[in-house]
């Protein structure tokens, strides 16, 4: 829980592109199926989209790498159904940061729908979201107030 | 992590209450989350590895549209937490999500809101980092 990969941030602050499996599509009763898996991107929108460009946050220090050693560092802390609230760990993703929080761990059903043949198939899902809103230290050392997405 | 609008998130925090609504958010659907964490590499599945082999696979565009709402408050916990630099007020909440896909030849639509759904789910009003003093 207290991996670093300076590396990975450093190219998401460069690229402002970044992948995490945020919703996870799990199979239902039909294989080849694609499940959807957004990677995050920081989006040039909003009403603060004039200084986007500076108002990326810093990572919290910990987070998971679920294939170590495989695959990259996300700067999360997944909520533990079986943790009692007063162990939990710090649920933002972002640091240097006053704010709301919001977590949530669904898992769920739903209609997958081949769009040229008209072909349902039911599907099940896993979501990971959340939110960040409030005032944060960027990584340009100035404050900012934003809300972020997790997804 | 995502900047959206402002008003995408709105908190009642007192009352255990908040939403997560955004529409038709450009992502790229990696497939799998193996290929979402290995930027499209998959997994080797060696047979010393605990997951098994994944293939590669080339991300997709596509949109999703997401409502997540946090609703009644079954916990709440004060934390000061020195090891991670984090303090606060926390509550465990219910929670419903309801969000749509689409990308070409595809598009996916899950069930109605359902509370029963819910795993676990936290609202937190914190300070960490520089701000945790």
């Amino acid at each position: 829980m207290n991996e670093q990969d300076p590396s990975f941030w450093k190219r998401v602050k460069q690229t402002r592109l970044s992948r995490r499996g945020l919703i996870h599509g799990v199979a239902g009763t039909v294989a080849g199926v694609s499940f959807l898996t957004p990677k995050l991107v920081l989006a040039d929108e909003g009403e603060d989209s004039e200084n986007a460009s500076c108002a990326i946050a810093s990572p919290i220090p910990g987070g998971v790498t679920p294939f170590k050693p495989f695959g990259v560092v996300v700067h999360h802390n997944p909520l533990n159904p079986a943790n009692p609230l007063a162990k939990l760990n710090d649920p933002s993703q972002i640091t240097d940061f006053d704010g709301f929080v919001g977590l949530t761990h669904i898992r769920g059903g739903g209609t997958g729908t081949n769009t040229n043949t008209g072909a349902t198939t039911p599907l099940a899902f896993q979501a990971d979201m959340g939110f960040s809103q409030g005032k944060f230290v960027g990584i340009d050392g100035r404050q900012h107030n934003r809300t972020f997405a997790f997804v | 992590m995502i900047l959206v609008n402002h008003d995408a998130v709105e908190v009642n925090f007192d009352a255990g209450r908040a939403s997560l609504r955004v529409n038709n958010l450009n992502v790229f659907d990696d497939h799998d989350i193996a290929n979402s964490l290995t930027l499209g590499l998959g997994l080797p599945g060696d047979p010393d590895y605990p997951f098994p082999a994944i293939a590669p696979v080339a991300p997709v565009r596509a949109t999703v549209s997401f409502d997540v709402e946090w609703n009644g408050i079954h916990d709440m916990a004060q934390l000061n937490n020195t090891a991670q630099n984090f303090k606060g007020t926390f509550l465990s909440t219910g929670a419903t999500i309801k969000w749509s896909a689409e990308q070409s030849g595809f598009r996916f639509e899950s069930e109605s809101p359902d509370p029963s759904r819910n795993l676990i789910s936290v609202l937190g009003r914190e300070q960490n980092g520089v701000f945790f003093t």
